[in-house]
């Protein structure tokens, strides 16, 4: 480790350190000799965290980086909401204007004002700059936006930018699953409804293809069969996936409309996609519909008697099943 | 230079008081208090899960536990203020259910304007109390699937006795 390093890489931590912990650094400021790297004592100061993370940005670490997001959003609780909001209205850099927007996004999520969240909202949905509302989307993303603004979510998917409409598609896939863990009806809701007012068919697709539906409302099943018949053979294939996954009352409705689209659709991927779901809806109960279907398509005989093979070993587990089939897949 | 060092070394150890990035879903104390029961209860019982307690029923500054933002279901199966157990089925509780199925536990609190289903971080669901089966008031932290209790989340971050603050880490749930 030599003395550039440590100027580097751990200087400005040591300076952050004290940021957080100036008593605890004080007295071992007391115990340095010399040759101590010069600590500047400091107070906690949204400035100060920002030059920071300028300088932080610097660095070829990752690992540092993250932890210099980390600290922002953990100390953004402690910080002046005034200074932190006038802060983020100036800042014109993505890269800080992500950082300062999460900050603020903290304190709504912390419990403080609700009215944070809405000023980067605001700014998501109507900054002049793409790249800064992309950054500002990136800001929200694995927080509880989606429960906060279920019609920020409908305007950032028809967003003028493409680079914008995919942030926002990432938020609903990851906010569903790792915020709401996929088992939340209303989250899954909204990102249903986003997806199906998005005319952008690779965000439509990107939302649909990953969502877990188990606990969506008839509404929403109603609005993914009515995909099932987009001009866009990606989004049909990303439709005919989310309805594999309904739950127990929309489970019949969406098995009679992914056999009849079947007979009709000529894009492999999404014939594919079909029938994963089929299986999916029916665990071993799908066989008898399965070999139905054999004879709509000789193309597909080899995939469907895969299908067929795999169901028939009676597996109770989807993702037992998926596996299997998997790794069929990969042994032919 | 041993002190340059030390002092460094010291810093970099400091820096484990920081929470961690939201994605590892640290665990944190809920508030600051004591370890009083882990794996098994000092009696020698199974209990699988940690319980934190400062002692002080109705405490106002209990949080959840979770770093990072996640939906919180609150069931409120009781409306006053109970610090010593009122049974089992009466436990008011939050509970997280993650996208595996697995589902992260905090029970016991008192109900209070904050105790309803909210997606939040580290905010507060109830104060501290013994609601449900208890013996004082404590927080439960536990993370099950269909009945079966992970205890690996806290093995080696924490051990009974342990007094903990806010800003110590628990266990992490991934």
């Amino acid at each position: 480790m030599t003395r550039a390093f440590l100027r580097m890489n751990v200087l400005p931590t040591l300076t952050l350190t004290v940021c957080l912990l100036a008593p605890a650094l004080a007295s071992a400021r007391q115990s340095a000799s010399s040759e101590a790297p010069a600590l500047q004592p400091t107070t906690c100061s949204v400035e100060g965290l920002m030059d920071s993370i300028r300088r932080g940005m610097k660095s070829r670490s990752e690992a540092y980086k993250l932890y210099l997001r980390t600290l922002l959003r953990e100390s953004a609780v402690n910080l002046p909401r005034a200074e932190l909001q006038a802060a983020f209205e100036r800042e014109y850099d993505p890269v800080m204007v992500e950082h300062l927007a999460a900050a603020l996004v903290a304190r709504t999520e912390r419990g403080l004002e609700d009215d944070a969240f809405q000023v980067v909202a605001k700014r998501a949905l109507e900054d002049r700059d793409p790249g800064l509302r992309a950054a500002t989307v990136r800001a929200m993303r694995r927080t509880g936006a989606l429960g906060r603004s279920g019609e920020m979510f409908e305007r950032l998917v028809r967003d003028p930018s493409p680079e914008v409409r995919m942030e926002a598609a990432t938020n609903l896939v990851e906010d569903t699953h790792y915020v709401y863990g996929g088992h939340h009806g209303p989250a899954a809701d909204t990102a249903v409804s986003a997806a199906a007012a998005s005319d952008d068919p690779k965000v439509t697709a990107k939302v649909l293809g990953q969502l877990m539906t188990g606990e969506i409302s008839s509404d929403s099943a109603r609005k993914l069969e009515r995909l099932l018949g987009s001009d866009s053979a990606e989004v049909r294939a990303a439709a005919s996936t989310a309805l594999g996954g309904v739950p127990v009352a929309e489970m019949a409705n969406a098995r009679q409309s992914l056999t009849g689209m079947y007979r009709d659709e000529k894009d492999p991927t999404v014939r594919k996609a079909i029938l994963q779901s089929i299986a999916r809806l029916g665990f071993s109960g799908a066989v008898p519909e399965l070999q139905r279907l054999r004879a709509v398509d000789p193309s597909m005989t080899s995939e469907i008697d895969s299908w067929i093979r795999v169901l028939n070993m009676n597996h109770q587990d989807w993702s037992l099943i998926l596996r299997e089939k998997q790794r069929q897949q990969q042994a032919r | 230079m041993r002190h340059t060092m030390k002092m460094t070394l010291a810093a970099l150890a400091s820096l484990a008081l920081v929470p961690a990035a939201v994605t590892a879903h640290t665990v944190k104390a809920p508030f600051p208090g004591t370890i009083t029961a882990l794996t098994y209860y000092p009696s020698g019982g199974y209990h699988g899960a940690i319980d934190v307690s400062s002692g002080r029923c109705n405490y106002w500054g209990a949080e959840t536990a979770v770093v990072g933002s996640v939906h919180w279901n609150v069931t409120i199966n009781t409306s006053g203020v109970v610090c010593n157990g009122n049974g089992y089925e009466n436990a008011n509780m939050a509970v997280h259910t993650w996208a595996d199925g697995w589902k992260f536990h905090q029970k016991h609190f008192i109900k209070t304007s904050d105790s309803y289903d909210r997606t939040c971080d580290r905010c507060q669901v109830g104060n501290e109390g013994g609601t449900g089966q208890a013996t004082g008031p404590h927080a439960h932290l536990m993370q099950e699937k269909n009945g079966t209790k992970d205890t690996s989340w806290y093995s080696g971050y924490t051990t009974r006795g342990e007094a903990v603050d806010r800003s110590e880490t628990l266990g992490v749930l991934d």
